[in-house]
């Protein structure tokens, strides 16, 4: 009966990847090498992050937000934009368009996020006896997360690989991945010194990431018009 | 290839090793953890009693109703409101159960020292009584399942209050519905190996005249200080036996003052004793009494047991074996009596004879009075108990044990033996007057009586070298010389099993049905989102043709 909440848990948190790239043209064109050297980038971007993270952050004995140290956390965290540029721009692909590039960068990405972060809890949390909604939630969470990571794939695609792209909208293009990339800033200092719950965090959440990858998908048909 | 395969083996421990980790990972993180302290099992000669199973895994229901089926819940039960009736039904029956967790109050708490102020009086000793009976209940009978006892709590009220929330709606928890799941996790009670008793004795011994070949007649005073309740691990026994242990400490205190003086050292010795056994018919006092050689018997001019004399009132009673028309009776009971006058108290005699073809002891003394050794047992009951009661089991706790009751038995029987070791008999003398360093201490009572309250002393649960035998023997020490221990085995007809306490894990489930509607919705998800990403990447026609394509290729195959 637990082993059956944890399946249920596990589908929640993995299995929109798997329905993203059987339901995308990702699986027609065969992107799941990309996939996995985006996950292998985000593996040693996740390291280097813990290794920034160790060294400058303190060990903050209280639950309160302390704007200096989440100022620096928030400008760890952009070594993620760092990781995704380099999974862009520098890893060899084979032939994909673009437009199948950042989705399977995204998709590598959230989805190696998901086992590092989620995996673990999930097996050891919600096989036990006692029910909590927070496995759900965090399911939930990965979700968001996964829409979130292709927003901002999609972002970076637009920034640092289409050339001729309307100049009216790079500001806009350039706001939208500052925010996607500090979100993980924002929602912290919602848990932390607005006292939100868990489920509060992730309604936002969820709600955020649906907007993000709205206006990003506008972006990005609007950043196609001109070139088709 | 055998460095291959030496890197597989190592490989195959690796991972051997993740799923030890993997597996151990999930023992903990339950809502609420709680103490819990299992019903005493034991056989006497055989024949089961007790609660006979320890570990639990169901879920939590407060009905006992007749028409459900129980055999798959834990019963939770609050001894404060409790129906013994419908218990005793129960429990005749042979109803089977998933378990029964029962609920003392607050006070019953050893660690709670100083008392519930809020609870009147009448209503203490009103669940006091309810809970000597269910106790009776519960140590007479074959309980096919485990019975656990826990202190209420905020926690374990808070789960309670849901549970009969629960069942107020109609539906009891099982399986399909949820709720709380209770999981104590122990491994199947064994049976505890030679059961050790230990007896401690110390002597005051008395000042012999310059010349004077013969012996000393001595004079022993005797107390059983081990327990045996429902839950051996609750059993502290504060008036039976603890009362008599701190008395017996008391006097031993008072007379080593008076002895340590060559001039008011008085002409008998003076035999303490502190026995175990005393719930299985003072078996302890039997093996303590044959281990003495003959002559030490014979000089024994009297024993008193004390047994039972921290409850509040004035009456006392003198229980002997022999016709109180014996002359050594007599004197016995008159040097008690004119005292007890004194000191406000009255002394009654009981008489009970012995039937030696009967098993059965029920004072201390008739372990004397069967060796033809004049003894006497002096005791706030006024009747003989039955076997395995008023042995300080769940109901007899400090609250309900009197310091002041002690002190005042502790002057009786000092002073009266005080007149007896120096010839002073019938006289008005106080020896140990209150203000003078000869005083009874109060602080000192209340000291030894609170350790006594929240120390639980079933004996087949304490070790040889318990801290708190060894306390006892060195505060003998302190105030007698001569102190011997002297470590028995229980005699054979009780067979006691372990596991006493326990940790109860409180889980909060979510029922079956409700996994299965979240597999559901999460299905039904999945198969939104799937047709929306293909809608929106693809086009619907590819949706289409992606449920067409199967029975397409099936008519080619045909």
């Amino acid at each position: 009966m637990t082993m059956f909440h944890f399946l249920n848990c596990a589908i929640l948190t993995f299995g929109p990847h798997a329905v993203y790239y059987s339901a995308t043209p990702l699986s027609e064109y065969d992107t799941l090498g990309t996939s996995i050297k985006t996950a292998l980038v985000y593996l040693i971007t996740a390291l280097i992050k813990l290794v920034c993270l160790a060294t400058f952050l303190k060990v903050s004995e209280s639950d309160s937000f302390d704007p200096y140290q989440e100022l620096l956390k928030a400008l760890i965290g952009f070594i993620d934009v760092a990781g995704i540029y380099f999974a862009l721009t520098q890893l060899t692909h084979r032939n994909i368009s673009q437009n199948h590039k950042f989705q399977a960068v995204g998709l590598g990405w959230a989805f190696a996020d998901a086992v590092l972060h989620r995996l673990a809890p999930l097996w050891v949390g919600a096989r036990g006896l006692e029910f909590t909604w927070d496995y759900i939630l965090q399911g939930l969470e990965a979700n968001a997360n996964l829409v979130l990571c292709i927003s901002l794939a999609a972002l970076g695609s637009l920034m640092w690989l289409r050339k001729n792209k309307p100049k009216t909208l790079i500001p806009i293009i350039y706001a939208c991945a500052g925010i996607v990339a500090t979100m993980p800033s924002i929602t912290s200092y919602l848990r932390r010194s607005m006292g939100w719950h868990f489920p509060e965090v992730v309604g936002f959440e969820i709600f955020t990431s649906l907007l993000m990858a709205l206006i990003s998908w506008q972006l990005f048909s609007a950043c196609q018009r001109p070139s088709t | 290839m055998a460095a291959r395969r030496e890197i597989i083996e190592s490989l195959y421990s690796m991972i051997s090793l993740v799923f030890i980790l993997v597996a151990c990972v999930e023992i903990c993180d339950a809502a609420t953890v709680v103490d819990v302290y299992r019903l005493i099992q034991y056989d006497i000669a055989g024949e089961q009693f007790g609660s006979r199973l320890a570990s639990l895994n169901h879920h939590a229901t407060s009905l006992l109703s007749h028409n459900t089926d129980l055999s798959r819940t834990v019963v939770i039960l609050p001894v404060r409101d409790l129906n013994l009736t419908f218990i005793k039904e129960c429990i005749g029956q042979k109803k089977p159960l998933g378990g029964l967790l029962l609920m003392l109050p607050q006070i019953f708490s050893s660690e709670n020292k100083d008392g519930v102020e809020d609870d009147p009086n009448s209503e203490k000793e009103l669940i006091r009584i309810q809970l000597t009976e269910l106790e009776r209940l519960l140590i007479h009978a074959n309980i096919r399942y485990p019975v656990y006892f826990a202190f209420e709590d905020d926690d374990i009220d808070a789960v309670l209050a849901d549970v009969k929330r629960n069942d107020a709606t109609g539906q009891p928890a099982t399986a399909t519905t949820g709720g709380y799941k209770l999981v104590v996790s122990v491994p199947e009670p064994r049976k505890v190996a030679s059961p050790a008793i230990t007896n401690i004795q110390g002597w005051l011994p008395g000042l012999k005249a310059d010349g004077d070949s013969n012996q000393l007649p001595t004079i022993a005073i005797v107390a059983s200080y081990d327990t045996f309740g429902a839950a051996p691990a609750l059993s502290v026994g504060s008036d039976s036996n603890g009362s008599g242990v701190v008395a017996l400490l008391e006097i031993a205190r008072l007379f080593s003052l008076l002895y340590s003086n060559p001039k008011t050292r008085g002409r008998y010795n003076l035999l303490f004793g502190l026995t175990s056994g005393g719930p299985y018919n003072y078996n302890g006092t039997h093996k303590w009494l044959r281990s003495f050689d003959q002559r030490l018997r014979e000089n024994i001019e009297y024993a008193i047991c004390l047994n039972s004399i921290g409850s509040s009132g004035n009456d006392l009673w003198l229980h002997v074996s022999k016709p109180p028309e014996n002359a050594n009776i007599k004197q016995i009971f008159d040097g008690f009596s004119n005292v007890a006058e004194e000191l406000g108290l009255k002394v009654g005699l009981k008489h009970k004879k012995i039937n030696i073809s009967n098993p059965r002891v029920a004072w201390e003394h008739e372990q004397f009075s069967r060796l033809r050794v004049t003894a006497a047992t002096l005791s706030k009951l006024p009747a003989a108990p039955e076997l395995l009661e008023s042995t300080g089991g769940l109901s007899d706790n400090r609250h309900f044990t009197s310091e002041a009751a002690v002190a005042q038995t502790v002057s009786l029987v000092a002073e009266s033996l005080a007149r007896h070791v120096y010839g002073q008999q019938g006289r008005n003398i106080k020896v140990f007057e209150e203000n003078s360093s000869l005083a009874v201490q109060p602080s000192y009572i209340q000291s030894w009586l609170h350790l006594l309250s929240t120390t639980p002393r079933v004996a087949p649960f304490l070790s040889k070298n318990d801290p708190f035998i060894m306390a006892l023997k060195k505060e003998l020490a302190d105030h007698t010389v001569e102190v011997n221990v002297q470590h028995e085995v229980l005699d054979g007809i009780f067979t006691f099993y372990d596991s006493t306490n326990a940790k109860l894990h409180i889980y909060q489930v979510a029922s079956v049905t409700f996994d299965l509607l979240v597999l559901l919705v999460l299905g039904s998800y999945l198969i939104v989102l799937f047709s929306f990403l293909v809608i929106t990447t693809r086009g619907l026609d590819d949706l289409i043709s992606l449920f067409r394509r199967p029975p397409s290729r099936k008519v080619k195959t045909a």
